[in-house]
């Protein structure tokens, strides 16, 4: 065997874990909200709503803030996952409830992710049925023999490509003025496809697993009190770094797009917002940080599932346990990869259809998973001298109502046909 | 024979069929191995919504059909308040973790079976079944084929791990658990609960735990320990254990941590840390039972019986001068097989190959390729003047390569 390339792969891996040590929870929940779902949602937000809705953007970052930091906080006061709390403090019925609601939002979000996977490999001109459960099978591989941790990291470095976004957006040279003028005057549209993107919006930026997602990983992490203080500024960055991105995405569809009258039926419309800076390769680049970012949420998801699941039924998880023990560990990964795949396969879906709604579901589910987190984190006999402060209840209570308000109008303006 | 869930928040009459409150949480005191009888009822009054204790002794009928009491209301000794000590089943044992000893996991408790034992109403099983958590969803008629099976730990077999009950009383039983078992445990808690279950063990028990787990977890678990109490834990640890945790930490805090052992570990692990993981130095163990050549046989099987007491395994006795002067390796099996009264240095009978020993900056390939080479389980470290160093065992080439396994 080659001793000095084992060497050098060696040192490579030193510099690159002392990379991401400082790459935390927040930075990482966070970019990783931007996936398939998050690509597209922001895309089509651009290219037919222009830039009015960036004043939802902006209270959306707030919100993401308050309700990430607040995950931080019973993380490291508890040091318990939020599917354990939630069945050791409100029984079993309440548990049930708030699991099928993050089973069924998850289930949407990688459902989206595989749909990701499809569109970007259609750009290359490749069939969906190769691609999908190619795809499927290359996630439950990786996270079985185990390099899940590894892949996850080479995926959130692929994830950087929004940047080109972020430099698109200068080049284009889009009308910033304009862009701060809605980001402060609130206008709403009292239709459904304004209110059902609004939701998608809300729902790709804060979502129920993310909540789960921080919590875990800071006890994970074994991180106390005494780390708050540094996570909590991680986070507000995380939060602050990813609506950046948000913003340029929006921003570089609506000058594109939006001002042509071009709508989005799939992602290689999407795509063209990349021209001014790429020219023909547009389309590939744009395929491949929708890959990347697909393929982030589908190694993600399905495991956070499993083990909130399994850590709020008591069924044992984890990838050393045997086959045998972990037999519903293994059941749930399983049929989080292969269900979505299936949706994805069925013919003439509607790809970016699945990547909004599925953003949707998640925005409508969100309320429930955040009221669970409100009473938790307001509760004396378990925050101790931790519990939130009249500003973080205010905007929680704030962003939970007005997701609520905003599906009721949806419904509402659906029925009578707005 | 009732469930838990079936007589939370049921009607609760008195000896006139009144209605009198509803059923809200049963009291007990946990003894360990044991079953113990139900002490209070916690009854939520019809009339002034007020919390009150009804003590178990007037109860004439505990079951899913009726709760029933003895006498009338007004003539029963309620209790506005107990003392604390009780464990309340609903409030700490159900939904909870516990760690099912007989299975040696950490499940979550779906529902309690009562029972009477020995004439008293006591609780003897914990529900840990599907088939518990569709009873308490309301869907139990969901399997009214029978199909699924309940699954029920004894009482006397299960340890909660809940903050509220005292874990002391509980650790005789978890050391008798192998240490990777306990392991597998300590992985399924939370930190707090893990933390918690560790301070329970005795150290050395403890130590031995700790060596089973994911070194991650090692880390946080002696971070949250703190560095006095980790110290005891870490001075039954073997030094090659506690050199990789070190090398995981921060320096600053690695030192604090150090600074509460004693000298002759201290020495020792000064000696390791200066090597990286992946190299012969990083992966030996500096513990092995070394022999004089000039000891006879019996002697040098005294030696052995002196030392295991401390060693993980022990399978070559290694000949070194008084000063450490490495001359070679005799297996267990021969030296158990040689007469008495031989000398040791007659065993080392076939002439040594100075290329079957390893030096502390060679690299795991090289480590690996000497240790297949020669069919070593274990290979001996000398340094520069063939001074016997450190042991690289077969076991701990395997953990540097799998770590997870």
């Amino acid at each position: 065997m080659g001793v000095s390339i084992g060497k050098k792969w060696y040192a490579l891996k030193v510099k690159l874990m002392m990379f991401l040590a400082v790459v935390g929870p927040g930075i990482i929940a966070a970019n990783a909200d931007n996936d398939a779902g998050g690509i597209t949602t922001y895309s089509i937000v651009g290219a037919h709503f222009g830039t009015k809705m960036l004043w939802v953007l902006l209270l959306v970052t707030v919100s993401l803030a308050i309700t990430q930091e607040m995950g931080v906080r019973i993380g490291v006061v508890t040091r318990q996952g939020l599917a354990g709390l939630i069945r050791e403090n409100f029984g079993i019925k309440w548990t049930a409830f708030a699991m099928i609601a993050m089973l069924v939002a998850n289930m949407g979000t990688v459902t989206a992710e595989f749909a990701g996977v499809a569109s970007s490999f259609s750009i290359i001109g490749v069939n969906k049925y190769i691609a999908v459960p190619l795809a499927g099978l290359a996630v439950w591989f990786v996270l079985y023999k185990g390099s899940f941790k590894t892949t996850q990291k080479i995926f959130l470095i692929f994830s950087a490509f929004y940047i080109v976004y972020i430099i698109n957006g200068f080049i284009i040279g889009p009308d910033f003025g304009q862009a701060l003028e809605d980001m402060f005057t609130p206008t709403l549209q009292y239709s459904a496809p304004f209110l059902i993107t609004m939701i998608a919006l809300i729902g790709t930026t804060i979502t129920p697993w993310g909540q789960f997602f921080i919590q875990s990983y800071v006890v994970d992490k074994g991180l106390e009190v005494k780390d708050y203080k540094a996570e909590k500024a991680e986070v507000y960055i995380g939060a602050f770094i990813t609506d950046i991105v948000s913003f340029f995405i929006i921003i570089c569809t609506a000058t594109t797009l939006f001002k042509y009258g071009i709508r989005i039926n799939d992602a290689g419309d999407a795509a063209i917002a990349l021209e001014p800076l790429a020219g023909y390769l547009a389309k590939f680049l744009f395929a491949f940080g929708l890959f990347c970012a697909s393929m982030l949420g589908a190694f993600i998801l399905p495991t956070a599932t499993a083990y909130a699941l399994c850590e709020a039924f008591g069924w044992e998880s984890g990838f050393n346990t045997t086959w045998k023990n972990g037999k519903i560990f293994y059941s749930i990964i399983l049929a989080m990869i292969a269900i979505p795949a299936v949706i994805v396969l069925i013919p003439k879906i509607s790809l970016v259809s699945i990547m909004v709604l599925s953003q949707d579901v998640n925005g409508i589910l969100l309320p429930f998973i955040l009221i669970f987190v409100m009473k938790i984190i307001n509760n004396r006999r378990i925050m101790g001298e931790y519990t939130n402060k009249p500003v973080g209840n205010v905007i929680a209570w704030a962003t939970i109502i007005g997701i609520i308000a905003a599906t009721a109008t949806l419904v509402f303006a659906s029925f009578f046909g707005y | 024979m009732p469930y838990l869930s079936y007589l939370l928040d049921s009607k609760i009459t008195d000896s006139s069929d009144e209605v009198i409150g509803r059923l809200q949480d049963i009291l007990i005191t946990p003894k360990e191995g044991e079953y113990v009888p139900l002490q209070y009822l916690v009854v939520k009054t019809n009339k002034d919504k007020e919390l009150v204790y009804v003590p178990y002794e007037y109860v004439e009928n505990l079951s899913r059909e009726e709760v029933s009491l003895k006498r009338l209301f007004n003539k029963i000794p309620l209790r506005k308040d107990v003392e604390s000590g009780f464990v309340y089943l609903k409030r700490d044992v159900l939904d909870q973790q516990i760690v099912d000893m007989s299975g040696a996991r950490v499940v979550r408790v779906n529902d309690l079976r009562l029972g009477n034992f020995e004439g008293e109403m006591s609780v003897l099983g914990i529900d840990v079944s599907f088939k518990g958590l569709l009873r308490r969803l309301g869907l139990g008629w969901f399997d009214f084929l029978n199909f699924m099976k309940v699954n029920l730990i004894d009482w006397r077999e299960a340890q909660p791990v809940h903050g509220s009950l005292k874990l002391d009383t509980i650790s005789k039983n978890l050391n008798k658990l192998h240490p990777a078992d306990l392991a597998n445990i300590l992985e399924d808690l939370s930190v707090r609960h893990g933390s918690k279950l560790v301070k329970s063990l005795d150290a050395k028990s403890a130590a031995s735990v700790l060596e089973e787990i994911d070194p991650h977890l090692q880390k946080i678990l002696v971070k949250h320990l703190g560095p006095d109490k980790s110290a005891d834990i870490l001075q039954h640890m073997s030094v090659d254990e506690i050199v990789d945790l070190m090398k995981m930490m921060p320096k600053e805090e690695a030192r604090t941590f150090l600074a509460q052992l004693k000298n002759t570990k201290l020495k020792k692990i000064q000696n390791l840390i200066i090597y990286p993981n992946d190299t012969a130095g990083g992966l030996m163990i500096v513990e092995f039972v070394s022999v004089r050549p000039n000891w006879r046989v019996s002697k040098a099987i005294k030696e052995v019986r002196k030392m295991s007491e401390t060693m993980r395994s022990i399978i070559y006795v290694y000949v070194t001068s008084d000063d450490g002067y490495f001359y070679g390796a005799v297996s267990m099996r021969w030296l158990l097989l040689s007469p008495k009264k031989k000398m040791v240095k007659d065993l080392l009978k076939r002439k040594f190959s100075s290329t079957s020993v390893l030096h502390p900056d060679q690299d795991i390939e090289e480590v690996i390729e000497v240790m297949t080479k020669y069919n070593l389980y274990t290979a001996a470290v000398v340094d520069k003047g063939n001074k016997l160093i450190g042991v690289v065992s077969i076991d701990d080439v395997m953990r540097h390569l799998f770590p997870d396994a």
